[in-house]
């Protein structure tokens, strides 16, 4: 029993709840406390590499107790969850100094944080339920967390579309836990696939409705285009580091991740599913990105990104074929990597200069030369310029499809792909490479943890791009993770 | 770690880092990643040259790691390390007092090693990555222009980088046709749809880096804003080596061409050889005129490439190698005016022939190999693709009479711009503008590449058989080269140099002493003291000519920039997609239940 495991959960939760009760008149604990929270959590996250067991929380044996499942995917994405927060509140230290609470800001933080890493160790469906509730609520309220009229309404906006998807999810989780009497993921998946033996392959029609609730609901959690709406709203209004939570991570958990986990391990994919998940991946990618490159606002902008990227990679999950599904999870990793650099960098621009308005800036190359030079990296990044990460994924994205024989999803990729280019240039162009706009002088110097959090995701940028040289035959994070979905339905 | 010990890593991996290093120079010491690129570029010239010499070989250092070099990649390995060591040694003095030398040579030396790494691939993903990273490094030195030259940054790098994506697709067409993506053993016949569309998407990466139309228009952009040495280096030469090598891989090694797809070639090199020269001849500012000319010269190339005859295809790789001689050699001569005169508009420049003397007679010997007149290197590659355009006509077809004269009418258009070029930087009358009386000849490290260059010029001429083409290019086309036609260089060349003596001796023998002075006229009039004749005009009138006035109006909308058209279309599709997002919260209501829905129904079925 690796006793590692529930901490993943309890820390954070903890210290969600320690952190307003000693810190009412103490300026100083909850950015020390809430940065040391994500440190260990981050560092235990690496412990976690190569591992996989169900942990019986309190010995309790399966049905009765609660399962956590650490798995290869498990395991890849409680790295990035708990890296990439690492991130997060080192920039919220110098970052959050505009806002009133910070107290509230990081309790709120690490509930969203529990919520995430509970939803990825999970192995049981209602728990499931609660813990991406979880991570939901904290994040409708963080992104809020302005109090400002567009705030709010973002937050509104969020919060309708996501409890539409919470009623959907809950439905699903009711519908499969009548007709299979369990609620363990392991459990549920051998009854419907002995339920399905006996009815000679079809399945009965309440898992089909359930199934579709669950697509339904994940897709509207992933953005997934057509259910896609509340996004933009919600990553612009958001503070900076939620935004880079939201985009970098959030998306992927609740979204992504669990909609991979059961149409591969729960349901069982079939061709159907794969056509579905390739045709809201190609959706969202070539809508998100056409959304993106009119918009001005540099956080709207990257937000419609986050769509057209969920798109790649859920598209390459589609694919089904074992490249198709290295390439995803690849993709999956250096878009949390890029794209939360690129709130961040974002946040720093409107932290220095008070606006985000491309309109409006210009020359910060010269003015704030960090910013700058990771925006760069970010923006090569992800628009897939070796030797960035992103292009490596990118590239096995597109080879994946060409192999699994979709020629027409190759070129659509390397529509978007170019699309993605011209959008970045184009950030690139107005926010640091064109004469200022304002006078140099008003612009604030970048603090030094703001400063220090976008380094540190720069250099993963190039870092995470090494996977490649190992070919994925290294049995490290991809390829285990790839291995949980390839290898289709989860036992006991 | 043995591995890397091998000769083949060297020349990348030396640069690489020498030009992080460079990056990481504090400010003050700037002056000395100048040296360091001019000492690391010298080196990769004496690194790449036993690889240049010997025989062809492999380099597999781990599974899908493979590196080769041969004849053709052997010497477009050397050309490449010889330009970039040229090109440092005239930044030099160029970049003195500039802010951004350190970020530049290290950018420099990246570029050398990206370069390094993209000739010496065996796999074509490593070709890709190196490839993409030579966008990238000429978007980073594009920019270095400043805010003037954003535009054209970005306009540069995304043709480059769709071209690069386009890339990826073609590369996965080939894995998937041959299971393989080692490039020496490749022979893909062109019988499938698929195969075409491999083949056209290597094509096109080739054109797009080279400025083949239509994906050139970033070429005179970027001649126009970025600042001199890096067109000189990049758009003029290095561009121009790795897009032809590219395109001499893919259709002599990597596919087996077939009719169509020659023709296909030959339609692009022609266009692009004539319709790039007719923009070149009404411009006014030097390096975009010049760069012009970049993208006209490339039409040749293909042209020669695009016959599939050896003697066609080694004329193409020739041309290739002299252009990107004379060609950096322009740009060498007009970075050297703009650094003394701070324009290149040819409105406001003139007489600098008298000041300038070195800087001038390099560009005129420059001038005239571009413009193909023998017996300078120009010319003699140019009558290699000439015979082998006609000798690809025996064989297929009467087209190749439009090919020939296309080219050859292209190569007197070059020859008239070019005559505007030296008439109005360095003969005319000293303009207003200019004060002749402080301008002096450019440095040292700024003439010793440019007289070098000027020099080549003139041998890859006279002695082209026994110097270039017996030891560079002949071994690097696979099959024997036949000469049908007659060029002997070097009795050609005394005749001429006779003739000019005679000219000469009769000039002084009849004329001398009896030579009369009289003011400028124009018409029988005499001029003004306020006006100027200053030749540029009277190129002007080409674009009244009938139907050409409409074809110069619809290029001067960017109606054949393959970049504004593109983003017209794709913003079309912005536009409706907007217009959909209303941001009405009950609307995006009904697209959930309407997904749901649309979902069920599909899972039902």
């Amino acid at each position: 029993m690796n006793h590692l495991i529930p901490l993943f959960i309890a820390v954070p939760l903890g210290a969600a709840f320690f952190i307003p009760l000693v810190s009412r008149h103490v300026k100083w604990v909850p950015d020390v406390f809430g940065n040391l929270t994500m440190f260990s959590l981050a560092a235990m996250s690496f412990y976690t590499i190569g591992q996989s067991e169900v942990y019986h929380l309190g010995a309790w044996q399966t049905p009765i107790g609660i399962d956590l499942r650490l798995d290869g995917l498990s395991s890849l994405l409680l790295i990035a969850i708990n890296v990439i927060g690492l991130a997060a509140t080192l920039y919220s230290v110098a970052y959050m100094r505009i806002f009133t609470s910070k107290l509230r800001y990081y309790s709120l933080f690490l509930i969203m944080v529990t919520g995430m890493n509970g939803v990825v160790l999970t192995a049981d469906l209602f728990n499931l339920y609660i813990f991406m509730e979880m991570a939901a609520i904290a994040s409708y309220a963080l992104v809020g967390f302005g109090c400002e009229h567009e705030e709010l309404e973002a937050s509104f906006k969020y919060l309708v579309l996501g409890s539409l998807a919470t009623l959907f999810v809950l439905i699903g989780v009711a519908l499969l836990y009548g007709m299979t009497g369990s609620l363990n993921m392991a459990q549920v998946a051998t009854s419907m696939q002995s339920a399905a033996q006996a009815a000679q392959g079809t399945m009965a029609k309440p898992y089909i409705f359930a199934l579709g609730l669950f697509i339904c609901g994940f897709a509207l959690k992933s953005a997934l285009v057509p259910f896609h709406a509340w996004l933009p709203d919600a990553y612009q209004s958001a503070p900076a580091p939620i935004s880079a939570m939201l985009s970098g991570v959030l998306t992927k958990t609740i979204g992504v991740y669990v909609l991979a986990r059961l149409l591969f391990n729960v349901f069982g994919i079939s061709q159907q599913l794969l056509l579905i998940l390739q045709i809201l991946g190609a959706l969202s990618m070539v809508v998100g990105v056409l959304l993106a490159i009119g918009q001005w606002d540099m956080k709207r902008l990257f937000a419609y990104h986050s769509i057209s990227q969920i798109g790649y990679v859920v598209l390459a999950l589609g694919l089904g074929t074992p490249l198709g599904i290295i390439g995803g999870l690849y993709h999956l990793v250096n878009h949390s990597v890029f794209k939360s650099l690129l709130f961040l960098n974002a946040g720093a621009v409107e932290y220095s200069t008070g606006t985000r308005d491309l309109k409006r800036l210009g020359g910060l190359n010269q003015a704030l030369p960090i910013t700058g030079k990771t925006s760069l990296v970010a923006s090569m990044s992800i628009a897939g310029i070796p030797p960035f990460n992103g292009f490596w994924s990118k590239l096995i994205i597109i080879i994946a499809c060409v192999q699994a024989g979709y020629y027409w999803l190759a070129a659509w990729a390397v529509f978007v792909s170019l699309v993605t280019l011209a959008s970045f240039l184009k950030v690139q162009k107005y926010a640091f490479l064109d004469a200022a706009k304002m006078a140099l002088a008003k612009i604030q110097h970048t603090p030094f943890f703001m400063g220090l959090s976008m380094v540190v995701l720069a250099i993963l940028c190039v870092v995470t791009s090494l996977a490649v040289l190992s070919g994925f035959d290294a049995p490290v994070l991809i390829a285990p993770a790839a291995d949980v979905l390839i290898k289709g339905l989860i036992t006991l | 770690m043995e591995i890397f010990q091998h000769p083949f890593l060297y020349p990348i991996l030396l640069p690489l880092a020498s030009g992080l290093l460079c990056l990481l120079l504090p400010k003050i010491l700037s002056r000395v990643s100048g040296w360091i690129a001019v000492i690391i570029s010298a080196f990769t010239v004496y690194l790449v040259w036993p690889l240049f010499m010997s025989e062809p070989q492999t380099l597999d250092l781990i599974a899908n790691f493979s590196f080769k070099v041969d004849k053709l990649s052997g010497f477009i390995l050397l050309a490449t390390t010889i330009f970039g060591f040229l090109i440092s040694l005239y930044s030099l003095g160029f970049m003195k007092k500039k802010i951004y030398q350190n970020k530049y040579f290290a950018y420099l030396l990246w570029t050398i090693a990206a370069a390094c790494g993209a000739l010496l691939a065996n796999e074509l993903i490593i070709l890709l990555s190196f490839w993409g990273f030579l966008g990238f490094t000429l978007y980073l030195m594009i920019a270095l222009g400043g805010a003037q030259a954003s535009s054209a940054a970005k306009k540069t790098f995304i043709i480059i980088g769709a071209t690069d994506s386009l890339l990826i697709l073609g590369i996965g067409l080939v894995w998937i046709i041959t299971g393989s993506t080692r490039m020496d053993g490749l022979a893909i016949p062109l019988n499938h749809p698929h195969t075409y569309i491999a083949f056209l998407t290597f094509a096109i990466a080739a054109f797009a880096k080279a400025g083949a139309m239509p994906f050139h228009t970033w070429v005179p952009d970027c001649g126009e804003k970025a600042p001199t040495p890096v067109t000189a280096f990049l758009p003029a030469s290095l561009d121009k080596l790795l897009g032809i090598y590219l395109l001499a891989r893919t259709a002599n090694d990597l596919f087996v061409m077939n009719w169509a797809m020659n023709t296909l070639l030959m339609v692009v090199g022609a266009t692009t050889v004539l319709l790039a020269v007719m923009m070149a001849l009404v411009q006014h500012d030097l390096k975009r005129l010049l760069s012009y000319h970049a993208v006209s010269q490339v039409g040749y190339m293909v042209l020669g490439i695009g016959t599939g005859i050896p003697i066609g295809i080694a004329g193409g790789l020739f041309h290739m190698l002299n252009h990107a001689v004379y060609k950096s050699c322009l740009f060498l001569c007009t970075g050297a005016v703009e650094t003394k005169t701070k324009t290149t508009d040819m409105d406001k420049l003139g007489g600098l022939a008298k000041v300038m003397p070195i800087t001038f007679i390099c560009c005129l010997i420059a001038s005239l190999s571009i413009a193909g007149i023998p017996p300078f290197n120009g010319f003699a590659s140019k009558w290699m693709v000439y015979q082998g355009i006609i000798d690809a006509g025996k064989s297929s077809g009467g087209l190749w009479i439009i090919w020939l004269a296309v080219a050859m009418l292209g190569s007197a258009l070059t020859l008239a711009s070019f005559v505007k070029v030296l008439h109005a930087t360095f003969l005319r009358k000293p303009s207003a503008e200019v004060k002749q009386n402080t301008i002096r000849e450019v440095g040292l490290s700024m003439t010793i590449p440019m007289i070098i260059l000027a020099v080549t010029c003139v041998l890859f001429g006279v002695l082209a058989y026994r110097l270039p083409l017996n030891h560079i290019i002949l071994p690097a086309v696979k099959d024997t080269v036949a000469f049908t036609g007659i060029w002997w260089a070097g009795p050609a060349t005394f005749l001429l140099l006779v003739g000019i003596i005679v000219g000469f001796v009769l000039y002084f023998l009849g004329n001398k002493g009896k030579v009369r002075m009289v003011s400028t006229y124009i018409g029988g009039e005499s001029l003004p003291a306020d006006e100027e004749v200053t030749g540029i005009d009277f190129y002007k009138t080409i674009q009244d000519i009938n139907p050409l006035n409409a074809l110069y109006k619809m290029a001067e909308k960017n109606f054949f920039d393959i970049y504004d058209v593109g983003t017209k279309f794709i913003f079309l599709f912005v536009e409706g997609l907007r217009h959909v997002h209303t941001g009405r919260l009950p609307w995006y209501l009904s697209w959930v239940v309407g997904g749901l829905l649309i979902l069920l129904i599909f899972l039902r079925s």
